[in-house]
């Protein structure tokens, strides 16, 4: 799920930003070590694909629905993850230019929630443990829904984190995220499987072309392999019951909750709360009352001023440029 | 398949726009993408209640669409993407916080409504800002641009071929969903039993189309392991000029502007005085 | 300048082992020459060609491009001599606009930006299609791109063009277009096709393969009215001489 630059307030989108730029370095110094010349067109010509991919409609059976592959496993399945997580960049960025989907700001969130969890966790994690000692249909298969699920599970618990962090919405944590999380399930075991199909196709036609199969790995990985695998799990196992518990836990209460987390947790600081709030926003909206409405000191008295005000600035910003457009066009006419 | 048709469609609108020969479209890209960048910042950095000053901001995409002409009806489409997430997010507001805090008439109006619609202009100002960008500038400036911000050559690289082969790909899924269809009727998209054939081939001439690309750049004198051939250090934004500058100061100022001071309200008031 | 030629001796090439696509080859080409390479599909023209500009380094034999033989050490040399130009042009046109790609070639050998451009403005006008510089290569059509995939090996200037089917996917307008073009140039072609009256219209010289061995080398009049021996290679009389032919 695409971000929107609303969505997120400045220092959110900053920290992600800064978290995806530091995998994205990390990732670019890998793909230089490979020292691969041919890895660059891959990876652009591979963007375009997953990007085509994503587009085409998979019948889910038994629904009316269909699902859609995923991106960040696929293509770090067959060009690694780092070469996969900056080919995915790629197609945020051009995703986010030319389709709206997602936008500037909002872009370090997403190439994090997609990026960076499909082709770090789901790959390097969990797809590379798991093919360690060769590839098999069985194991192709268990990869790529176990690396899916992880990957939209932990993007949908971001994602929920990134929105309340940013404090544009005042659904309670619990509630957000249970309604989140058993989605983001059924999508990844949807994308997984729909992935894992495209991946199996490869396997029988072109099976050298899969990233991870005969990789000779130092000892010293191959030792953690089992305790990462079981890492991989658990996180995602905390993360599905930790939210499903939480939900379970506050839905019922969930206004009560908020309504109590927005005024403060008793009631004669709750009307304070309110107090401050309305002040704070009188503030804000209502610079200086006295000049304002007449008769009026209420924010009602500020808000009719700043209707009658902007349609004036408008009118004019408006006149003005038609103006402007008007007296560059004449001379051209002569 | 209506999906593929609607993004060839829109890349093709885009491309139009950016070839015409307005004088925002000889701005320099980094000036533009720099404003672009700032005014989203602006935008949302106001407080989730502060509509009165949040609709100042309306100034920068009316200005720019008046004077350059620019279609508006082109960018509905784009602000529809984004709305459902929006709505989604947002429509919990009015219910979780009931405090009222203004008075639109006699109706009061909550914390919550208002910054359910404050989140709904931020959204639409932002995909405005980001459609005038790119309605103007083609993707080649725009990577030459993210280049003077000094973004890493391998990833700008990857952006360019991505936009290069995209339409490319995007036909080619379009024909063999379009096959698929033809052969089986009624069927609303690709069956489970075709799933990895179908993908699965396009990713395999995809690879091979690579591989071709790969081979063509060689030819031409690339060569990686020697460093040869700077790699795409040609795609060039043109000159940064004095008014480049003055582009960017000028907007620059206004915005910053309109984000410190509720211009409405001060302009209201003094009309009403 | 004054030798250019092309010296192929005993090429023998498979992609896999044992699987032989060229088998013995031998054959010389001299300075500007336009020769057609023509063969059924799979015969080994492609192969042939992608040969000659090392994209295929471990063939047994020798190849020659003018002094210089084929090998890793000497491609970025013969490279610049000799251009390929591909039979799908999106694989070749790789940047996003036209100028930008035909200007690849020349901003990889280190031209000074003033040459890059003198040498796209020639590459383009060589072509006719100098009005396409800043157009999107996506926006093309097939005749353009097939032009502008010609234009990015122009501008290196070479002496040698090599050109795998460049008919295919043509109209009739485009395709003749293309071959005034061709003809306009001085340059040794060597054109790879089974389009025979393209290669009657551009090539003197024609050299007909099948399973990857030379069947004959000669006048192309002689080679492409000799219905018999087009038909045991797997090919048929051009166009313009089945004026009698029955279906």
């Amino acid at each position: 799920m695409h971000m929107a630059d609303a969505l997120v307030a400045p220092a959110v989108a900053g920290t992600m930003y800064l978290c995806s730029a530091a995998a994205a370095g990390y990732s670019i110094k890998k793909v230089k070590l490979e020292n691969d010349a041919k890895k660059i067109p891959v990876m652009g010509v591979m963007g375009a694909f997953v990007f085509a991919a994503q587009m085409i409609n998979f019948t889910i059976p038994g629904t009316g629905s269909s699902g859609h592959l995923c991106g960040g496993m696929l293509l770090s399945a067959i060009l690694g993850p780092y070469a996969g997580f900056l080919s995915m960049i790629g197609v945020l960025v051009i995703q986010c230019l030319l389709f709206a989907d997602g936008g500037l700001l909002a872009l370090g969130c997403n190439i994090w929630n997609m990026a960076f969890y499909g082709c770090f966790i789901g790959a390097l994690l969990i797809w590379r443990n798991m093919m360690k000692g060769g590839m098999s249909r069985r194991k192709i298969v268990a990869a790529s829904v176990l690396g899916c699920v992880a990957t939209l599970q932990l993007g949908a618990f971001s994602v929920t984190l990134e929105t309340l962090l940013s404090g544009v919405t005042l659904l309670p944590f619990g509630a957000f995220l249970s309604f989140m999380q058993p989605i983001h399930l059924a999508i990844g075991l949807v994308e997984g499987l729909i992935t894992a199909a495209v991946l199996l196709f490869v396997y029988e036609a072109r099976p050298e072309l899969l990233w991870g199969g005969e990789e000779k790995e130092e000892k010293k990985q191959a030792k953690l392999t089992f305790e990462k695998t079981l890492a991989a799990l658990a996180v995602v196992t905390v993360l599905v019951g930790g939210a499903l518990s939480l939900a379970a836990s506050s839905f019922p209460d969930g206004l009560e909750w908020s309504v109590e987390k927005l005024t403060g947790s008793t009631q004669l600081e709750a009307a304070d709360g309110i107090y401050d709030a309305a002040a704070s926003i009188q503030e804000r909206t209502a610079l200086l009352p006295d000049y304002g409405f007449k008769s009026e000191e209420t924010p009602a008295g500020t808000s009719f001023s700043g209707i009658v005000g902007g349609l004036a600035v408008v009118a004019l910003c408006v006149g003005c440029c038609y103006l402007f457009k008007f007296f560059r066009r004449k001379p051209t006419h002569e | 398949m209506s999906k593929i048709d609607a993004a060839l469609r829109e890349l093709t609108l885009l491309e139009e726009g950016a070839e015409e020969e307005k004088y925002i479209n000889k701005v320099h890209p980094l000036s533009k993408l720099l404003v672009t960048v700032l005014y989203i910042l602006l935008v949302v950095s106001f407080d989730k209640y502060d509509l009165a000053g949040l609709l100042g901001m309306v100034l920068y995409p009316l200005i720019l669409f008046i004077v350059f002409d620019i279609s508006f009806a082109k960018c509905v489409r784009r602000t529809a993407v984004i709305l459902p997430l929006l709505l989604f997010v947002g429509m919990w507001n009015p219910f979780f916080d009931r405090t009222p805090l203004l008075l639109w008439g006699t109706i009061p109006v909550s914390g919550g409504m208002l910054s359910f619609v404050t989140l709904l202009v931020k959204g639409i100002f932002t995909i405005l800002a980001g459609y005038l960008l790119i309605a103007t500038t083609s993707i080649g400036k725009l990577c030459a641009a993210l280049r003077m911000l000094h973004v890493p050559q391998v990833l700008v690289t990857v952006i360019l071929f991505i936009y290069r082969y995209i339409s490319l790909l995007l036909k080619e899924a379009d024909c063999m969903t379009r096959a698929y269809a033809l052969r089986a009727p009624g069927q609303k998209g690709v069956h489970f039993k075709a799933w990895g054939s179908l993908a699965g081939r396009l990713l395999l001439r995809s690879m091979d189309r690579a591989g071709e690309v790969y081979e063509s750049m060689c030819l031409r004198g690339f060569d990686g392991s020697r460093g040869r051939g700077a790699f795409f250090a040609g795609v060039n934004a043109g000159k940064f000029t004095g008014k480049d500058f003055l582009w960017l100061l000028l907007f620059g100022g206004g915005l910053t502007v309109l984000r410190i001071y509720p211009v409405f309200e001060m302009a209201g008031r003094f009309v009403i005085k | 300048m004054s030798h250019i030629h092309i010296t192929v001796s005993d090429v023998s090439f498979g992609y896999e082992k044992g699987k032989k696509v060229l088998n013995h080859l031998s054959f010389e080409a001299g300075e500007s020459e336009s020769i057609g390479i023509i063969g059924s599909n799979g015969a080994g023209k492609s192969t042939l060609l992608k040969l000659m500009v090392g994209l295929h380094t471990d063939f047994s034999g020798s190849i020659r491009i003018e002094d210089m033989p084929v090998e890793k050490s000497m491609l970025t040399k013969i490279r610049e001599r000799i251009g390929y130009v591909f039979q799908d042009a999106d694989s070749q046109l790789f940047m996003t606009t036209v100028g930008e790609d035909v200007a690849f070639a020349p901003r990889s050998y280190g031209f000074s930006e003033e040459e890059v451009a003198r040498r796209v403005e020639k590459a383009l006008g060589a072509v006719g299609i100098s009005h396409l510089k800043d157009k999107q290569i996506y926006r093309l059509s097939g005749g353009e791109k097939k032009l502008a995939s010609i234009a990015t090996i122009l501008s290196m200037s070479p002496d040698i063009l090599l050109l795998d089917e460049p008919s295919v996917t043509l109209d009739p307008k485009n395709r003749r277009n293309l071959i005034r073009i061709l003809n306009e140039f001085s340059h040794l072609k060597l054109i790879a096709t089974h389009d025979l009256d393209m290669v009657l219209d551009t090539c003197k010289r024609c050299i007909l393969i099948c399973g990857g061995e030379i069947i004959k080398d000669g006048r192309t009049e002689e080679i492409l009215t000799d219905r018999k021996l087009l038909e045991e290679n797997g090919l048929e009389l051009p166009l313009r001489y089945q004026g009698d032919c029955k279906y």
